[in-house]
C-alpha cells in the first residue's frame, strides 16, 4: 500500500504481545497501526485520530470493549462510527448479539490467526482482496 | 565515550505503556526523541548499558527512579502563561460553559492547585483581565492552594524574576508588575490581592472540603507523581469539589482516564479538559 | 480591577464521623450520601467485610468507585478478601472495578495469588494473571512458571505468558518454551512465548547487592 492510501487501524487490548502479534500481521499487510491499552485511552486516542478500523478485545481494565464502543457509538463527529472489529473469547451466540448491539462491526473468536485478522480488517477497511 | 543505543519502536512504546499506567502520561509519537533523550540521560544517572536493564530498575522503582525519571520528562520550572492553551480554552470555551452550567449565582470559582509559587493563580487573574471580555460581568474568586507552607509565602509575596516572566509581553508587565530591584518585579496590590492562598493535601478530604465547590479546577503535573491509591482519593477530593458541570484541567500530557472514570472527556480546539458530569452521571 | 476579589476564608473543619451511622447511610442513603459514607468508612479497617458486601448491592458506578477506593485506603488482608469475590461477579464493570482495586493494594494482594491462579474458573485465573503482570515481582519467577507448567487453558496460558513477559526472569524460559510445544495448533502461543523469551532474555543479570 502506498503510503497517501495506508490505512490506519487503531488496537485496543490490554496486552502488550497480542498487540505485537497483531501489529506484525497487519503491518506485514501494509497497515498503520497505533495502539491503545483500554477502551478510555483509546477514546482520549480518538479525540484527535481518525482510523480506518478499531481492533477492540472485550476484556480489558479500566473500561471493556462492549463499554467502550458504546460510548463511542453515542458521540457526535466522524470517529463514532469508525468500523469496529470485536475480539472475544466467548463463542456463544449470545455474545455475539451483545457485541453487535454495542456497536460492532464484525466479531472474532480469540485466539485469532494472523492471516483471517488481515483479511477481515481489509475487509473492514473496504480494500479490494 | 560509549554511544548508547537508541530505543526500537518496540522498546518505545513499552516505556510509553508503562508511563501510560503507572503515571498517566501519555506521549504523543512525535516526541520520541525527546523520550530516547531523557531514557539516555537517566541511563548514565543509573549506570545501565542496556534500554532493558534500565526498564528493569524503572518498573521496580529502584531508588526512586520512577519520579526522577518523570521529573527529566516533565518541565518543572513554572512561569506567567505556561501552557497558554489552557488559559486560551478557559477563556474562550470553559467560562461560559461553566456559568451556563451553575444553578445559583454565585462568584465564579477558580482553583490552582497545586500552586507553587503562584504563577498559575496569578495567570489565570491577569489573562482574564486582559482575554476574556465578560471579566467586569461576573465575580471572580482564584483560590491557589498548596501543600508547602513555604512556597504560599512565596506565592503571597509576588516577587519574581525574569525568567518567571518570559513569556509575559512588556505591555502586561508594566501593567501588572513593578520593578523591585535589578531582576526582581513585584505584582502590584490589586492583582496580589484577587488570589487566595490556602495549605491543602490534595490527598486529605478534612483538607480539600473546607474549599468548598469550584467551576474550574487547574491541577497540573502533580498526579503523575502518585501511585494509584493516592490518585484515587485524590481524584474522588477534586470531584467534590467541582460544581455539576465544572472542568478540571491537567497538563497536556496527562490523562486523567488512567486516573479515574468519574469524569467526562471534552475536547476543545486548544485543550482537552475533563468535566464533572451535570446531573446522575455514571450509572 | 472591580470584580476581581477575595473569597472568605475556608470554613472550620468538619465534625468526627459517626460510623454507625455511616453504615446505614452506606446502604441506605442516596446517591450523594452514599457516596460520602463510602469515602467516610476508609477510617474504619473494620468497616472492610461490610463495604465489600455494599459492592454486592451497589448499582451506581460513582458509589462503587468511591468503596473501592475505601477499601484500597483500608489496604489490609480483609480488604483484599472482600473484593475478591467480586472477580466471579456477571457484571462486567464489577469484575474490572474489582481487578483494579487488587492492582492498586500489591503486597495485601500478594498472599492471595496463588489461590486465584488455581481457581477453577478459567476467567477468574485470567484476572489473577492479570493482577500477577501488574504487581507480581521476578522473585516469584519459579513458582509462577510452575503453575503454567500446569494450565490447560488456551487463553489463560495467553494471559499467564504475557506476565511473565512483563515481570519473569530468566527461570520462566524453560516453562515458557513449553508452553507453546503443548499447543503446536496455536501460532499465537508460540508467537507470545518466544516474543517473552526474547524480552526477558535482553534483560541484564540482575546486580548483586
Amino acid at each position: 500500500m502506498a503510503d497517501a492510501v495506508r490505512k490506519r487501524i487503531l488496537i485496543v487490548d490490554d496486552a502488550s504481545l497480542v498487540r505485537l502479534y497483531y501489529r506484525s500481521a497487519l503491518e506485514g499487510a501494509g497497515f498503520a497501526i497505533d495502539e491503545a491499552l483500554n477502551g478510555l485511552e483509546a477514546l482520549e486516542k480518538l479525540l484527535v485520530a481518525s482510523p480506518d478500523l478499531l481492533l477492540v478485545d472485550v476484556n480489558m481494565p479500566k473500561m471493556d470493549g462492549f463499554s467502550f464502543l458504546k460510548a463511542l457509538r453515542r458521540q457526535e463527529g466522524r470517529a463514532s462510527s469508525t468500523p469496529a472489529l470485536v475480539m472475544s473469547t466467548e463463542a456463544a451466540p449470545q455474545d455475539r448479539e451483545a457485541a453487535r448491539a454495542a456497536g460492532a462491526n464484525f466479531y472474532l473468536v480469540k485466539p485469532v490467526p494472523q492471516d483471517i485478522l488481515v483479511d477481515c480488517a481489509a475487509m473492514l477497511c473496504g480494500l479490494p482482496r | 565515550m560509549i554511544e548508547l543505543p537508541s530505543l526500537t519502536a518496540a522498546e518505545f512504546r513499552r516505556l510509553c505503556d508503562f508511563l501510560y499506567r503507572r503515571t498517566g502520561i501519555a506521549v504523543a509519537d512525535n516526541k520520541r526523541y525527546y523520550v530516547e533523550r531523557r531514557v539516555r540521560d537517566r541511563m548514565i544517572a543509573t549506570g545501565t548499558t542496556s534500554f532493558a536493564a534500565y526498564f528493569v530498575g524503572l518498573r521496580g522503582n529502584a531508588d526512586g527512579e520512577i519520579e526522577k525519571f518523570v521529573n527529566s520528562f516533565t518541565v518543572n520550572e513554572t512561569y506567567f502563561y505556561r501552557e497558554d492553551q489552557m488559559l486560551r480554552c478557559l477563556s474562550t470555551e470553559l467560562l461560559h460553559r461553566a456559568i451556563a452550567a451553575k444553578a445559583g449565582t454565585g462568584p465564579l470559582r477558580i482553583w490552582s492547585i497545586p500552586c507553587s509559587s503562584g504563577e498559575e493563580p496569578y495567570s489565570i487573574a491577569i489573562w482574564l483581565l486582559e482575554n476574556w471580555p465578560q471579566v467586569d460581568d461576573y465575580d471572580i474568586e482564584i483560590v491557589g492552594s498548596d501543600i508547602d507552607t513555604r512556597i504560599l509565602e512565596e506565592a503571597r509575596s509576588g516577587i519574581y524574576g525574569p525568567r518567571a516572566l518570559m513569556r509575559l509581553s512588556p505591555q502586561v508587565i508594566a501593567k501588572y508588575f513593578e520593578p523591585l530591584a535589578e531582576d526582581r518585579w513585584r505584582l502590584i496590590a490589586d492583582l496580589r490581592q484577587s488570589v487566595q492562598f490556602s495549605q491543602a493535601n490534595v490527598i486529605e478530604a478534612a483538607e480539600t472540603r473546607p474549599h468548598g465547590r469550584f467551576d474550574v479546577i487547574f491541577c497540573r503535573n502533580m498526579l503523575i507523581y502518585f501511585d494509584d491509591a493516592s490518585r484515587r482519593v485524590a481524584a474522588e477530593n477534586l470531584y467534590e469539589c467541582l460544581m455539576p458541570g465544572g472542568y478540571i484541567c491537567l497538563s497536556q500530557t496527562e490523562s486523567m482516564s488512567r486516573i479515574s472514570p468519574l469524569f467526562e472527556v471534552c475536547r476543545f480546539a486548544d485543550a482537552v479538559v475533563y468535566r464533572r458530569p451535570i446531573a446522575g452521571g455514571h450509572g | 480591577m472591580p470584580l476581581i476579589r477575595k473569597g472568605s476564608g475556608p470554613p472550620a473543619s468538619p465534625a468526627s464521623v459517626d460510623r454507625d451511622a455511616t453504615m446505614t447511610a452506606l446502604r441506605a442513603g442516596t446517591r450523594e450520601e452514599r457516596w460520602d459514607a463510602a469515602r467516610a468508612l476508609a477510617m474504619f479497617p473494620e468497616a472492610a467485610a461490610a463495604l465489600g458486601e455494599a459492592l454486592s448491592t451497589e448499582a451506581d458506578q460513582l458509589v462503587r468507585e468511591a468503596i473501592c477506593t475505601a477499601l484500597v485506603r483500608i489496604n489490609s488482608a480483609d480488604s483484599v478478601d472482600a473484593i475478591l469475590p467480586h472477580l466471579r461477579s456477571d457484571d462486567a464493570n464489577l469484575r474490572t472495578d474489582a481487578l483494579d482495586a487488587l492492582k492498586a493494594m500489591p503486597v495485601a494482594a500478594q498472599a492471595r495469588f496463588q489461590s486465584l491462579l488455581r481457581d477453577p474458573d478459567p476467567d477468574v485465573r485470567i484476572l489473577g494473571w492479570d493482577l500477577v503482570r501488574e504487581t507480581g515481582s521476578a522473585d516469584a519467577t519459579r513458582r509462577l512458571a510452575a503453575i503454567l507448567d500446569a494450565e490447560n487453558e488456551v487463553n489463560v496460558c495467553a494471559a499467564a505468558i504475557e506476565a511473565l513477559a512483563e515481570i519473569g526472569a530468566a527461570e520462566a524460559l524453560p516453562a515458557l518454551t513449553r508452553c507453546a510445544e503443548r499447543f503446536p495448533d496455536q501460532p499465537f502461543l508460540s508467537f507470545a512465548a518466544k516474543a517473552a523469551c526474547e524480552r526477558i532474555g535482553s534483560q541484564a543479570p540482575r546486580p548483586h547487592d
